[in-house]
This record gives C-alpha cells, sequence and structure tokens, in this order.
C-alpha cells in the first residue's frame, strides 16, 4: 500500500507513539490513577514516578512496532 | 562584593587579655581626589583611628570604582580619574628595586609597603578590626586590578607581596583566628580567593605550595556556616561559602598534581560536601559544576584522588540535593538535575575514579580463568563448581563505593533516582542482585500506591537492561557458567508469591505492570538462554546444565500458567493495552518456557474469535487501537499455532463465519498502513497445511485470494460483504475434507490432454466449482452479481501466480456455463489474462518460508538448479590441475641448458617432481640428476646459487634417508620444494627469510610434518603485511601436495597443534578472508573429494558437511554471496555422492544424508 505521506522519523514515531501509549493507559487505568492520587504517599515527584511508570512500557515495543502502530491511517 | 562590618574592637596597645567590650564604631572615611592624597592617607600611622579612615577610605575609592564599571550609566569621567589616581598611587608606592619576578621572595621589598606595615602592627596589637579591614581593601585592591590588563603587573606584585614569608604570617594568623571572627576569616578568603585566580591563576602554584598558611584552617572555615531562619544573602557571604569559592577557584586554577593533593584532604573533602543542603543555590551549582569540569573530567587527575574526593559520604550528600528545597521562582537551573548529572557522571564515567571494572555477573572472588578437570567436570556437572551456590547471603563485588552507596537512594520514589541506579546497574552488573539482596524489607506485594508503581517502574527498568557481554564483560565466555542468573533477570523482591497476588489483584493496573515485568524478565531469560547455547563455550555440557537449571529456576519464581490466564481472561475487552501484554506474555511463555506452558490446558480459540470478532466489526474510533488490536490477535494466532487443537474452520455459535475466513476478513479490511506480515503467514501457513493451495515454494498461496477480495473491496465494499457467506463455506469444505476435492481436480486433470498430468491448481477453486450450482438455486443475486465479479478475478490472479492455465480454464468454462444457465452475469467469459497484483508483492523479494509437500513437489524444480551448482561447473571452478606431473624427458633435458634456465625455465623443478613418480627407477634416475644439477648450479655465477644448491641437496639427502627406492617420495615434500625453489629466485619474496631459515636447520627434512605450516599460520610474517601472500602461498603447496591417499594421512594425522586439514578449515572461517583465497580452500576440499576415502573421512573426521553448512548459511544476500553459497551447496553434494554413504550414514544416523539432499541436489 503505498504512502501518500512522508516517512516520520524514528524520533517522531517514537514520541507519537509514547503519547498514544500514555494516552491509552490513563484511559484504561483511570479508575485506578484515581485511587492512588488519593494515597498517602502521592506527593511531590509521585506524578512524574507515575507519568514514567506508565509510559515505560514503550520498551517492550521495537521501533519497527511503533511505527506500524503510529502510521495506521483513519478509515478506509 | 561583599562589605563586613567591623564588629571587633579597637585595641590599641596591644594584646590584652582582658574581655574586650564591643565597640559597634564604624571607621570614618574621606573621598579621593589625587594620588598624592591617597598615598597620605594609607601611611603606616600608629594611630589606629587613622589607619582605618586610611583604609576606610581606600576601600570606599575602590567599591566606587568596582561599581562604576559593574553600572555603565555612571559618569565615565569620574572612573578614569580614579583609576588615573589609583595608577599614580600605585606607581608611586611600586618598590624601586623589585626588577622582576625573579629573586629571593624573603629580600624583596613588598609592594604597598605601608598597608603590609598597618597588617602587621594590626597583629602585634592584635587589633581585630585592622586584621580586617587590610585583606578587605586587598581583595578589593585585586579585585578592581584583574579588570584592567595594565595594572596586572600591579596585581600580580602585590600577590607575590602576599606569599613573602611575613605576609603568610598574617594571612595564616587570620584563616586560624578564633571561628566566631567571620570578619577576619571571609576577607581573607576572600584575598586568597582573587589571589589564586589572578591574571588566569599565575601565582595559582606558589600559593598552593605555600599551602601550610594559605590553605590554613580550610576544614574548620568551610565548617563555619550561616545561621539563621531566612536564607544567606549573596551579598554578606558566610566563612563557609567564601571558603568554598576558594577551594573552588584553586580546583580551577591548581595543575593536576596539586589538585590531587588538594582533594586527597580528607577533612577538606569532607567539610566541603557536609553542609551542601543548607548551602545557597548558587554555591552548590558552582560546587558541582566545578568539581565536573575540575576534578572529574580532568583525565590528567589519577582515578585515586578523584576517588578520594568521590567517597561514599560525598556520594551520600550530592545525592541529598534530589530533595533540595529551591524556590520556585529560582532564575538558576534545578538543582536536582545539576546534582543528577553530576551523580550520573561520577558513577558510571569510568575516568571519575568510582567505577571499577568488574566481571559482570561472576562475582569478584571468581577467577575467570579458572579450569576444572575435565573429569571432574563429566562426573559431577556443575555440582563440581564449588562456588555456584555460595551467594546465597552476601556477594562480593569490586564497586564496594557504589554498593554502599546505592542503599541510600530511593529509586521507588523519584524518577531522577531511579534512572541514577539502573544506570550503575548497568555499568556494574554486579551489583543488582546485591541491591535486592540487601533490601529485602522492601517487598512487591501488591498496593495501589505512588511508592509501589515507583518500585514496579523501578525493577521494570532493571529487567530492561541488557545482560553483561558473555556474562563477564570479557571479549569471550569463561570456562564456567556464572551464578545468580536468575536473580539478576528476575530481581528478588519478584517473588512467585508476590506476582500471583499482583496478577490476581483486582486493580488493573496492579496486574497490568506485573504482566509488564514478566514479559521483559522472558525476554531477558531467552537472550540470556541464548548466550547459554553459545557454540564458542568451552565445557558445551556444562553450560546446556546450567542453562537448564536456569531455565527452572526461573519456571519456579514465576506465576502458573493459570495465573496468567486468569489474569488475561478478567481484562475487560476494551482495555486493548493490556489485553496486548497479557497476550504476549502467554505467548512468551509458550516459545521460551513450553515446561510453564504447557501445565495447564489453555484453548485459545474463544479468546482469538473475541478478538476477530472486535476487529471485524471495526469498532475503534483510533486506527491506532485497531493496530494495537492487530497486536494482541498476532500473539493469539502465535499460541495457536501451538495448540494443534486449534479448530479454524469451525464457527462457534458466537461467531458467523469460520476463525480462518474471519482472519481473511479482517485482513481484507484492515485500515491502510497496518502490516499484516504476520497475519498473513498464519493464514498462509494454514491454507497450505489444510491443502486449500498447493503447497509448492514458488506458488503464492493464499495471496490470490486475498488480493482479489482486496481489489473488490476497494472498488465496491458492499459487494465483499456478499461474498463472504458462500466463501466461508467453500473454505470450510475444502479445509475440512482436501482429499475430495484433490480428486476432483485429479479427474479434471484426466479430462485434459495426456502431458498435463502434472497441472497444478488451487483445489479451492474446485471447492468454488462444486459449491456454485447451491449458490444458484439460492437466488440471492446480490450473491450471484458478487460473485459474477469476484470469480473472473480470483480466477485470473491464479493464472497469475503459476497455476496451470489449462486447468483453469477447464474449471472457469464449467463456472461460466453454469453463470449462463442461470440469470446472473459473469463479469468475463474468459480468464481474464494479464491480471497484476496490485495491493500485495508478487513475485516476493524472498522466498515464502511454506512447508514444501513432497508429493506434489516437481522433482526438477527450476530453482534447484540454480540454487546449487552442478558437478560440471563445479568441476570447472574447483578442479585443478595435478602440479606434480612431470615428463621423463627432463632427466635428460636439463643437461644441455644454461643455469639460469635450469632454475627459471622449470627444469629443475620439473627433475625434483619425478620424485614422485610411481617408477623407482625414475626416481634414482632423478635424485642422480638433481645432485647433479645442484653441483653445476653451484658452480655457477646465479645469484642465488648457494641457496639453490642447499635446497637441492637437502631435497636429495630427504630422498635418500626415505628410501626413495622403495616408494616415491610424499607429494607434499616435492610440492614444498618446487615452491620453495621459485620463493628462492625471488629474494623480494616475503616467504624468502622463513624458507632460509628452513633450509639452515638440518639437512634432512622432517616429511612426516609438512614444512612451514606453523610458520605461515602461527608466526608474525617477517614481511610487512604479507600474512595471506604466505597463506596464499602455502594453499598453494598443499594443494599440489595432495594427490593420494598416502598425502592424505599427512593431512589428517593428529598433530600438536590439530590436524592440518582441520587448520586449513580454521582458517576459511576467517570472515575476512578474500574470495580467491577461500576458493583454494575449496579446491583443497574438491581434490580430497578425488581421492578414494577422501570424502568419507572428511566427514567423518572433521564434520565438513556442516562445516560447508555453517558456511553457506553465513553467506549473505549479495550476487556474490550468493555464487559462494551455490559452491558451498555443490561441494556438499559432491561430498556426499563420493563419500561411502552406508558408513557415513551409519556415523551421522541419517543426518548427513537429510542435510545433503535436502537441497534436492542428488
Amino acid at each position: 500500500m503505498a504512502d501518500s505521506q512522508p516517512r516520520k522519523t524514528d524520533k517522531e514515531v517514537a514520541s507519537e507513539f509514547t503519547s498514544y501509549y500514555l494516552q491509552r493507559a490513563t484511559k484504561e487505568f483511570a479508575e485506578d490513577l484515581d485511587k492512588v492520587r488519593t494515597a498517602d504517599d502521592f506527593k511531590n515527584d509521585a506524578i512524574h514516578v507515575l507519568v514514567n511508570a506508565l509510559q515505560q512500557g514503550t520498551a517492550m515495543f521495537s521501533p519497527e512496532e511503533q511505527r506500524r502502530v503510529v502510521e495506521t491511517e483513519l478509515g478506509k | 562584593m561583599g562589605k563586613r562590618f567591623s564588629r571587633g574592637p579597637d585595641a590599641p596597645g596591644g594584646a590584652s587579655r582582658k574581655r574586650q567590650k564591643v565597640v559597634h564604631e564604624a571607621p570614618t572615611h574621606e573621598d579621593v581626589h589625587a594620588s598624592r592624597q591617597l598615598s597620605q592617607l594609607l601611611a603606616f600611622d600608629q594611630d589606629v583611628a587613622r589607619a582605618r579612615h586610611g583604609l576606610q577610605s581606600f576601600k570606599v575609592f575602590l567599591n566606587a570604582m568596582l561599581s562604576s564599571s559593574e553600572n555603565k550609566n555612571d559618569d565615565n569621567s569620574s572612573d578614569l580619574d580614579r583609576a588615573g589616581i589609583l595608577r599614580d598611587y600605585l606607581r608611586f608606592v611600586q618598590p624601586r628595586e623589585n626588577g622582576g619576578p625573579e629573586g629571593d621572595e624573603g629580600s624583596q621589598q613588598p609592594y604597598l609597603p605601608d598597608i603590609m606595615q598597618t597588617w602587621s602592627y594590626a597583629n602585634q596589637t592584635n587589633n581585630e578590626n585592622l586584621m580586617s579591614a587590610v585583606p578587605v581593601v586587598l581583595a578589593l585592591l585585586l579585585k578592581v586590578l584583574s579588570r584592567s590588563l595594565e595594572m596586572v603587573p600591579y596585581g600580580l606584585g602585590i600577590c607575590r607581596t602576599l606569599l613573602q614569608k611575613r605576609q603568610l604570617e598574617l594571612i595564616s594568623r587570620n584563616l586560624s583566628t578564633d571561628k566566631g571572627k567571620a570578619f577576619i576569616i571571609s576577607p581573607t578568603l576572600r584575598l586568597l580567593r582573587e589571589a589564586v585566580s589572578f591574571d588566569g591563576g599565575a601565582v595559582a602554584k606558589p600559593l598552593f605550595r605555600a599551602r601550610a598558611s594559605t590553605f590554613k584552617s580550610l576544614a574548620r572555615n568551610m565548617g563555619i556556616v550561616h545561621m539563621g531562619e531566612e536564607a544567606e544573602d549573596e551579598k554578606k557571604p558566610s566563612p563557609r561559602t567564601t571558603a568554598v569559592l576558594f577551594f573552588l577557584s584553586a580546583i580551577k586554577f591548581l595543575h593536576p598534581e596539586a589538585k590531587k593533593e588538594l582533594v586527597s584532604q580528607r577533612d577538606v573533602v569532607a567539610a566541603l560536601t557536609r553542609d551542601l543542603k543548607q548551602d545557597p543555590p548558587y554555591l552548590v551549582l558552582e560546587l558541582l559544576g566545578r568539581l565536573r569540569e575540575g576534578v572529574l573530567m580532568d583525565e590528567k587527575v589519577p582515578h585515586e584522588a578523584k576517588g578520594n574526593l568521590l567517597n561514599v559520604s560525598t556520594l551520600v550528600r550530592i545525592s541529598g540535593l534530589y530533595q533540595y528545597r529551591q524556590t520556585e521562582d529560582s532564575k538558576l537551573p534545578s538543582i536536582a538535575d545539576a546534582a543528577h548529572e553530576f551523580l550520573v557522571t561520577a558513577c558510571t564515567n569510568p575516568s571519575c575514579g568510582v567505577l571499577r571494572q568488574d566481571q559482570g555477573f561472576y562475582p569478584r572472588d571468581i577467577d575467570l580463568n579458572a579450569v576444572l578437570p575435565p573429569a571432574e567436570l563429566e562426573e559431577l556437572g556443575l555440582e563440581a563448581i564449588v562456588w555456584m551456590n555460595r551467594y546465597k547471603k552476601e556477594i562480593p563485588v569490586r564497586n564496594f563505593t557504589l554498593s554502599n552507596f546505592l542503599p541510600n537512594l530511593r529509586p521507588w520514589a523519584s524518577v531522577k533516582q531511579s534512572d541514577l541506579v539502573t544506570a550503575i546497574f548497568k555499568v556494574a552488573p554486579e551489583l543488582v542482585a546485591g541491591f535486592f539482596l540487601d533490601n529485602k524489607s522492601f517487598t512487591f506485594d501488591p498496593k495501589l500506591s505512588a511508592t509501589w508503581i515507583g518500585y514496579a517502574a523501578f525493577l521494570f527498568k532493571t529487567v530492561t537492561l541488557p545482560l553483561p557481554e558473555h556474562f563477564s564483560r570479557g571479549s569471550g565466555f569463561p570456562q564456567l557458567p556464572p551464578p545468580l542468573v536468575v536473580d539478576n533477570i528476575l530481581p528478588l523482591p519478584l517473588s512467585q508469591k508476590a506476582l500471583v497476588r499482583c496478577l490476581a489483584n483486582k486493580s488493573n493496573m496492579v496486574s497490568f505492570f506485573a504482566t509488564r515485568i514478566l514479559v521483559v524478565a522472558i525476554e531477558k531469560l531467552d537472550a540470556a538462554a541464548k548466550m547459554y547455547q553459545d557454540p564458542s563455550h568451552a565445557n558445551e555440557g556444562l553450560w546446556v546444565e546450567a542453562a537448564r537449571r536456569l531455565v527452572d529456576e526461573f519456571c519456579q519464581r514465576i506465576p502458573g500458567i493459570k495465573d496468567m490466564i486468569n489474569s488475561y481472561r478478567s481484562i475487560p475487552e476494551a482495555d486493548i493495552l493490556h489485553r496486548e501484554a497479557a497476550s504476549r506474555l502467554l505467548r512468551l511463555c509458550y516459545e521460551v518456557t513450553p515446561q510453564v506452558a504447557l501445565l495447564a490446558k489453555f484453548d485459545v480459540s474463544p479468546f482469538l474469535e473475541k478478538s476477530l470478532g472486535q476487529l471485524s466489526e471495526q469498532k475503534f474510533d483510533d486506527p491506532r487501537d485497531f493496530a494495537m488490536s492487530l497486536k494482541e490477535l498476532e500473539n493469539l494466532l502465535a499460541i495457536a499455532g501451538y495448540s494443534p487443537g486449534m479448530r479454524w474452520f469451525s464457527a462457534s455459535e458466537a461467531l458467523t463465519l469460520s476463525p480462518f475466513t474471519m482472519l481473511l476478513k479482517v485482513c481484507v479490511d484492515a485500515p491502510n498502513g497496518v502490516s499484516l506480515d504476520g497475519i498473513r503467514r498464519v493464514l498462509d501457513f494454514v491454507a497450505v497445511e489444510q491443502q486449500l493451495v498447493p503447497a509448492q515454494k514458488e506458488h503464492p498461496g493464499l495471496l490470490p485470494l486475498l488480493e482479489a477480495l482486496q481489489v473488490l473491496s476497494q472498488s465496491s465494499p458492499e459487494l465483499v460483504s456478499h461474498i463472504w457467506a458462500f466463501l466461508d463455506n467453500c473454505l470450510t469444505r475444502c479445509g475440512t475434507a482436501p482429499i475430495k476435492y484433490l480428486e476432483m481436480m485429479q479427474d479434471l486433470v484426466g479430462e485434459l490432454d495426456s502431458n498435463k498430468t502434472e497441472a497444478v491448481a488451487s483445489p479451492l477453486a474446485v471447492t468454488l466449482l462444486e459449491q456454485l450450482p447451491f449458490a444458484i438455486s439460492a437466488g440471492d443475486k446480490e450473491v450471484l452479481g458478487a460473485l459474477g465479479k469476484f470469480l473472473p478475478k480470483f480466477f485470473g490472479l491464479l493464472v497469475t501466480g503459476g497455476e496451470s492455465r489449462p486447468l483453469l480454464d477447464a474449471i472457469y468454462a464449467k463456472i461460466a456455463a453454469l453463470f449462463k444457465s442461470s440469470k446472473a452475469k459473469l463479469a468475463h467469459k474468459k480468464i481474464p489474462g494479464d491480471l497484476a497484483f496490485e495491493q500485495n508483492t508478487w513475485p516476493p523479494k524472498e522466498r515464502r518460508p511454506t512447508r514444501i509437500a513432497k508429493d506434489t513437489a516437481s522433482s526438477n524444480a527450476p530453482s534447484t538448479s540454480e540454487e546449487v551448482m552442478d558437478d560440471e561447473e563445479l568441476q570447472n571452478t574447483l578442479d585443478t590441475p595435478d602440479g606434480l606431473t612431470a615428463d621423463n624427458s627432463a632427466l635428460v633435458k636439463w643437461a644441455t641448458k644454461a643455469v639460469d634456465e635450469l632454475i627459471d625455465d622449470g627444469y629443475v623443478a620439473s627433475l625434483i617432481k619425478l620424485l614422485a613418480s610411481e617408477h623407482a627407477s625414475i626416481r634414482k634416475e632423478a635424485l642422480v640428476n638433481i645432485l647433479k644439477a645442484a653441483a653445476k648450479i653451484r658452480e655457477s655465477e646465479h645469484e642465488e646459487k648457494e641457496q639453490i644448491w642447499l635446497l637441492l641437496s637437502e631435497l636429495a639427502e630427504t630422498a635418500r634417508a626415505g628410501h626413495i627406492e622403495s616408494g616415491p617420495l610424499p607429494s607434499t615434500g616435492v610440492a614444498f620444494a618446487c615452491h620453495a625453489l621459485a620463493v628462492l629466485r625471488d629474494p623480494l619474496s616475503s616467504l624468502y627469510p622463513k624458507i632460509n631459515q628452513f633450509l639452515a636447520r638440518g639437512p634432512v627434512w622432517n616429511l612426516d610434518r609438512l614444512p612451514l605450516v606453523d610458520e605461515v599460520l602461527l608466526e608474525e610474517p617477517a614481511v610487512g603485511d604479507s600474512y595471506y601472500a604466505q597463506v596464499n602461498w602455502l594453499l598453494g603447496y598443499l594443494l599440489d601436495g595432495l594427490r593420494t591417499p598416502k598425502d592424505l594421512e599427512l593431512f589428517h594425522k593428529r598433530r600438536a597443534r590439530g590436524p592440518v586439514l582441520e587448520r586449513v578449515l580454521v582458517l576459511a572461517g576467517n570472515p575476512f578472508m578474500r574470495l580467491p583465497l577461500r576458493t583454494q580452500v575449496l579446491r583443497l576440499l574438491y581434490r580430497i573429494t578425488g581421492i578414494e576415502g577422501g570424502s568419507t573421512t572428511m566427514t567423518t573426521r572433521f564434520g565438513v558437511v556442516n562445516w560447508l553448512e555453517a558456511q553457506e548459511k553465513a553467506c549473505g544476500e549479495k550476487e556474490g554471496d550468493r555464487q559462494l553459497a551455490r559452491l558451498y551447496r555443490g561441494l556438499k553434494g559432491r561430498v556426499w555422492r563420493t563419500c561411502d554413504k552406508e558408513r557415513v550414514g551409519e556415523w551421522s544416523k541419517g543426518g548427513i544424508k537429510g542435510l545433503c539432499e535436502g537441497d534436492g541436489d542428488v
């Protein structure tokens, strides 16, 4: 299938995939995340820790796999 | 610049021991208008008030200069005036006799004698106000002077004056004065800081040399911190701040040797960071920056000194800065970031003196070179290694500083600290297992809290760290496998109990985190297991045992498959990220730890159906979700591949179509850009397995069907939707009863001409024909209309895909007839020709990895002849004529020739070759003639006559000793002599020295050994980079010397460094070896295949078939490489054809036969 758009750089793909992954994870675990936010130990750096923890799962996807996900087009 | 207010009393009359009354009396001052006035003001005066008045006036004057240069709006002319006044004053008080910087410092006249005298007087009288005032003005003065190039000489003079004995004593006294007298200590430190950095550190060296005075009480002064609630005022720095700034300036300007000494002072280093947390931000940043640039990154400062500075407590204190409280509106960079950057550099850069080279997963006390007796290893296996189970409680490490530092960090509470710890783990893998061993109290029991999530993230990051190369960070694997690998893959807190509880936790996020950790852990185990299987291991059996143990231990630590399945089952349908991770975990279990996966029966069909249903319904708003769900589907398909019970062709109640058709539908409906390779491979695999399509290598498999559906779907999507039910019916029938359709096809083939018996077509095409009447009788116009468009496309593509046109024509004609009988319309009456694949690539760039069914595979497939070299081509490429055949007439021909002709035109060589003759009389004649020729050459004027005579004489002696009357001389000896003769003719040859050394060794050669093999292969090529040239020569003579079974014996005889043939094979293992040399080795092998018993010996004793197989696999995709691979395959075939098949077959239990015949070359 021919590419209609110019090919994204690996960096663009990685950042787009990371934001997709994070957005997806926040959606899936919204309820749990709310609970964590009310936990006693949720202070200072906790929000960074949480975001970092969620998005580190991108390491499980190779650059090619990330590209496959990111470059899927809307509709047909 | 900071101003000091005098707090001490004026104390005229000397050192009264009585408690003095504190008088806060500011000194008076006056404006300075002329240099003469200034010199009068600063003239020595025993009247303290007047002395203070003078110094204060000077201070105000200097401050005005500084502030006007800082504030450009000021009146420029008054600034110039002041500079003129100062210059005139300094010129006036400049010591007359000081010509230059050289000379005895002690005897030199001081600069600013009046001020120095005042200072001295203050000291004698113990007047603290003056003791403070003098360094205040001196520091200011140096600061002013450093800003103007023309004033620098005066400044340098003042600095040198400070280094005079008298002044040094005053400095020392000031520095070590009572702790509470910051107003004396601070200005003195400020003065020293100005001095050490003056003129780019011109006097830093002598200043450090006088460190007994200049660095006096530095550690103590670093401890005099700012007291009070509010933050330290930058304009009134505490003695600590000033002392640290002085220290840092010294670091900046001192030479490496001095820096080394400076940071070796334990008290100073300890004081430097003791109060770091309370220091003002600018000071902390300055300290981190200076230490980084001046010490850490200075390659000339020895590691040891850096290590002294970066001891555990320094590191711990700097890590305390992660919690540094910085005001939010601070314009300065973040202290936590700076500290993090500093610590990462300090802890992971080996040149910073903290990190030591460790042994990877091998604890410090293990000797990597240790070798155990083979008998012991064989008998006891891993039990023979005493340390294998030793490290359950304590692990000795080389990085003790880091090991002591790590427990002070809180990786679960901050991302940066987590990054730091994992960065350290990465460079010092020895610390991983120990870190968790020492932190047992911290469990992984699930709890939905920030700390648990932080800990899970930290563990995830730790598990994703790469394995150290060869487990030991060495260049090769040690002899014995490492201990503790499982603890490094799955850190101790990840116990089975904790993980099971995580997977079963009601919070989806907790089970998601645990699942992800397990995924990366299994992937890491897989990588480790591959390292255990590396072919380079010395004790292969031992490593295999260790790998087994590792996998067993790992399996005991992870949750059971049931827990994983239950966890997967409980994930809501919409949680695609979670589902992807969980399905991947299950897949990895099947792939890497099947012993775990097969413990429970897992019926993947319902999951697969659910996933297919979801994908085919296209419920996703975001196309990326579709792609992510596809990943889950791929995982499930892979699992289905491991489950033999997968029911591809039976639709469950929930689904209208069979899973196979469903999968096909997902492919057809997939959005653009989605890669479907994985799914297509599965479809193809199943289609071939179930005989929907022919199983030939060159057949496009299911591609024509997919292409036809995709093309139709693009032009008119609604049409395709009408086909699915009919198509599913056909696919299911064909998949469940393929034999029926194969037989039907055979009948159709029978109807064709007799010479088309091998015509091939997809059984699916026959099924379509068979089922069409039912569709027609059902009379659904839409279905028939869709089929009318689909069938011509499908059949056209089958033709393009290489199926038999006559056979397809026959089927299509019947289909057309059926359509004709109904009212429906078939788009083409005949199969349209030249249909190209638009959506898919065909023919493929790479060969499709499908299985070849033996019954349908054509015996003379075109690819076979392309990929394997046939015997004739092989012979053309590798066969070389016998280099030692000679005409017997050589015995007489030489006699009439001149010496040059004898040597250069090969007459002597021909004589030599006759020593290998079958006939004893010829050999004897040759020997006599060789001796005669040798004598003739020696008497000649030939430049190399001595060497050639020696060669021929030694050859003759060897021939005599070898009883040539009873048998020919070994061909290797004869070939060596001929090739050596060629070398001797050319003194520039790189082998010339080696041949001469060989000849000088003795009169008779031991031809049981092949001459010069060791010299060429093992010794350095004496001349330049001629290694390959020498190898080429060696291979040339070995090739000529390999003619008979007896010669071959010399090649496979056991020797200290291994048989020669083995060494030749090893030689070609060199990946950098060029084609000509490689071909030479192959020629040698080809030659052996022509010798009786040669192929059998090569196969059974040297594993040459496997060697050829390995070489072939190492070939790339380039044209040259492909040719070479053909050559290897051809040679492999020849070895098989020429060997004793029965013996080899028995020896290899049929393995070699499989290897050689698999290529279809027999």
